[in-house]
């Protein structure tokens, strides 16, 4: 139902995902906030008396950000009246007020109006109070939110610890002038906070306020001089061209979908439309024996249209701007997205073509950061930098946030193709005998030995897939490639990787070959999706395995020390040095 | 549950000489602790020595542990046999299996009875298997700067833990491992796959050695990093 109404659970989720990252261990002093995960738990009274310190610093403003406690925009009651209550009470009006009519005559009818008059009081008055006891607050250090109806919440999400914000707009939302705003933390998988709704002017200054104060709360944790807070010169490092936004449309069906309908229409196809031919055709026209594939064709070409539609629409205007530590993205026609990607946090970049982009020359971008964004409709809860542009563009603004080379890449051996082969086969296989199966229990189905065709292409689709694997074990990176249909470039900073985890199934063993998987906190690894090199030969697999960690204690030892070198002349303050230097791991008590 | 399968022992410690004294850390008597704490004066140096004498060396989980996943994987096969058998009493006669008349309670032939047990026995039997054979291919090393794991019946898999990225060390005891005196130690880091990390059946003294050792060591490549 409403988001009111699952304030509770939430809130306890929320709690228990606090208790839970709470960590002994964990050092609170000096981090900033890199090891995203970790460094939710640093607890409120270090962050207060880093407030205590921090508000001199503050050179715009000496009082409280922002001057105090804000409410939600007014607009939200109404329109969240109507986005949630009206669809059940019109439901109620039509269901229940007929039924109890037939079940108890015209008293009920009477009744049941009463009802949903009342049912609707109770969302009104709900609202109502749901929007006075909303407030939100932004101080030096902390965004405060104080919440709820029925369970009173109150939460502070130390700045330092935002890793996004979001701000979103439906076309409605748009009409009224109010936004979404989502804070992203990087504990837990949920939003740590999503404003419904506040005005469009106030969401604009509530990004760009977090941004300035984290900023500030960094330079001043960081021993940086205090007072530089001068707003950062945002460039422009990308935008979208209409050209790129047509070769988005045009690519971004995914032909893995495209390929089964049009499988499966020629499948199935004549045989059905067979059963159809004498209401529409004759038995021997033309158009009869063409329907199946004319049908599979143009629901193909729909398809397109639509998926094509869809990410122009919500591609469109893309913009992504850099400062020193953030990039910030634009887009949207219908529903506007903006939203903040702080590159401290930055855990892996993926670089995705499909075969089609790939065969235009385009690419996109991912970031992925230890917060979770589903939330913007962005899929699997990592931010799109940069949805499609040319590849060249693609890798200098790679480049540019982690200079790691992507197109060096060791191959697996030659005979993890055979796997490859012997696995397509055994799908063909298994089809036919599907297929064959389902003829003969229904008669619907004349041509089940077609799938054998696809034997013909098994080995061109073994060599694909064997030829877009690849590793490479850079200076600072590691990087892993995967994927023909969506080829995957996995980047990942030493520095960012947790684990290593190598595995062998039987029949990787058969042929002494195995996967190697990196993990880091980036969320979009909870997809299956880790950066991985697979099926290399046993010996490369150990050799990755061990040297990667070995790589990561060098690479935190490095940034150790080039942190200690930033702080003995904070004036050095580059971009490069942003990126690279001066946040790392929490130095032990 | 007594399990035929003795070579445990035999390569018991295997691979790699051990650096120190082994016999001390691997055996499974409860005064292992004690003997280490008699040297020590201060709890640093207990510290210290357990990392010693706990880091290189490639080490077995304890054989109870079998026991262990033979029981929790038991009450999984009872349910599958107890889903095969209603299957067989009433989907049985339609595809032409042999007609079941009941009179047992609730109308359950004997035939069926029998299905169950059988495929009860076959699921043990497999759990049975898969514990000895899982336990055979665990191994686990603390080492310098990570922890290292490997197990895996049909799937070999390879873990290496860096210190760095511990965020905190469980230790879990179960209903069952309670009564076997077990311990399982989850360590969690930040990455997706922190539940991974996870080491089961270690003797209630290791799994606290462990844990202390682990914890030291974390520490200790925190601040080697701050250097």
């Amino acid at each position: 139902m409403s988001d009111g109404a699952s304030d509770p659970p939430e809130d306890s989720a929320g709690t228990a995902d606090a208790d839970q990252t709470a960590d002994p261990g964990a050092t609170a002093e000096d981090t900033t906030g890199e090891e995203a995960v970790t460094d939710d738990v640093v607890d409120d009274t270090t962050e207060r008396e880093v407030v205590a310190n921090d508000t001199p610093a503050d050179g715009t403003s000496g009082e409280p950000v922002g001057g105090g406690p804000r409410k939600l925009h007014i607009l939200t009651i109404p329109y969240r009246l109507v986005q949630q209550g009206a669809g059940i009470v019109v439901f109620l009006f039509f269901i229940g007020v007929p039924g109890l009519t037939g079940a108890l005559g015209a008293e009920g009818g009477i009744l049941g109006v009463l009802a949903v008059l009342g049912i609707a009081a109770a969302f009104v008055g709900y609202f109502v109070a749901y929007y006075k006891r909303y407030e939100y607050e932004l101080t030096a250090d902390t965004f405060d939110i104080r919440s709820g109806v029925f369970s009173r919440r109150e939460r502070e999400i130390p700045l330092r610890r935002i890793q996004n914000v979001d701000i979103s707009q439906s076309v409605t939302q748009r009409v009224l002038g109010i936004a979404s705003v989502g804070l992203e933390t990087a504990g837990g998988g949920e939003t740590e906070a999503q404003l419904q709704y506040v005005g469009e002017d106030e969401a604009d200054r509530l990004q760009s306020e977090v941004s300035r104060l984290r900023r500030t709360s960094d330079a001043t944790a960081g021993g940086a001089p205090e007072g530089e807070t001068v707003e950062p010169a945002a460039e422009t490092v990308f935008e979208i061209t209409q050209r790129e936004l047509g070769v988005l449309a045009l690519v971004s069906t995914d032909f893995r979908v495209v390929s089964l309908v049009f499988f499966a229409g020629s499948i199935f196809g004549p045989s059905f439309f067979e059963e159809l031919e004498p209401v529409f055709f004759g038995p021997e026209t033309v158009l009869g024996v063409l329907f199946g594939p004319i049908a599979a064709i143009l629901s193909i070409i729909a398809i397109g249209i639509f998926a094509g539609a869809v990410s122009a629409a919500r591609y469109y205007g893309f913009t992504l701007n850099r400062t020193d530590e953030e990039l910030r993205y634009e887009r949207g026609l219908l529903q506007k997205y903006s939203g903040t990607i702080p590159l401290s946090k930055v855990q892996t970049l993926s670089v995705r073509e499909n075969v089609l982009a790939r065969r235009l020359g385009y690419a996109a971008l991912y970031i992925e950061t230890a917060g979770h964004v589903a939330s913007a409709g962005e899929s699997g809860g990592s931010q799109s930098a940069v949805p499609l542009a040319e590849r060249d563009r693609v890798e200098r603004l790679t480049r540019s946030i982690e200079d790691a080379p992507f197109d060096e890449f060791e191959r697996p051996p030659k005979r993890a193709r055979e796997r490859y082969a012997v696995r397509y086969s055994l799908v063909v296989l298994a089809v036919t005998t599907l297929l064959y199966l389902a003829s003969m229990a229904t008669d619907l189905l004349g041509y089940w030995y077609l799938p054998l065709l696809g034997l013909l292409l098994v080995p061109v689709a073994a060599h694909l897939k064997w030829k877009h694997r690849g590793y490479y074990l850079g200076e600072d990176h590691v990087v892993t490639r995967n994927g023909f249909w969506s080829r995957t470039t996995k980047i990942v900073p030493y520095h960012r990787v947790q684990t290593t985890v190598s595995s062998e199934t039987v029949f990787q063993r058969r042929r002494d070959l195995g996967t190697v998987v990196v993990d880091t906190a980036g969320s979009r690894s909870i997809m299956g999706d880790d950066p991985q090199a697979v099926d290399f030969d046993i010996g490369t697999v150990e050799e990755i395995r061990e040297t990667v960690p070995d790589r990561l204690y060098e690479a935190l030892r490095e940034r150790k020390r080039s942190r200690s070198l930033d702080r003995l002349q904070p004036e050095s303050g580059g971009p490069e040095e942003f990126d690279a230097g001066s946040r790392t791991d929490p130095p032990a008590d | 549950m007594s399990d035929p399968d003795d070579p445990a022992e035999s390569d018991a410690v295997e691979t790699r000489p051990p650096a120190t004294d082994s016999g001390a850390t691997h055996t499974d008597t409860p005064d292992a602790a004690p003997s280490v704490g008699t040297s020590a004066s201060t709890i640093e140096e207990l510290d210290e020595e357990l990392v010693e004498e706990t880091v290189g060396e490639l080490r077995r989980l304890d054989p109870k542990v079998r026991l262990y996943w033979v029981a929790s994987r038991l009450l999984g096969g009872l349910i599958a046999a107890v889903v095969v058998a209603v299957f067989f009493q009433f989907a049985g006669p339609e595809f032409g299996l042999v007609e079941t008349p009941g009179d047992l309670p609730f109308g359950f032939a004997q035939r069926t009875v029998v299905v169950g047990v059988a495929a009860f026995l076959l699921f043990g039997g497999l759990a049975v298997l898969h514990a000895v054979l899982y336990y055979r291919s665990w191994r686990y090393e603390v080492r310098e700067d990570s922890l290292y794991l490997t197990r895996g019946v049909l799937t070999r898999v390879q873990t290496v833990a860096p210190y760095v990225r511990v965020q905190h060390i469980d230790a879990r005891r179960g209903p069952v491992e309670r009564i076997l005196g077990l311990s399982t130690l989850v360590v969690y880091t930040a990455g997706s796959r922190g539940a991974d990390v996870t080491v089961p059946g270690l003797t209630d003294d290791r799994a606290d050695e462990l844990q202390q050792a682990l914890k030291r060591l974390a520490i200790e490549s925190e601040e080697e990093d701050a250097v």
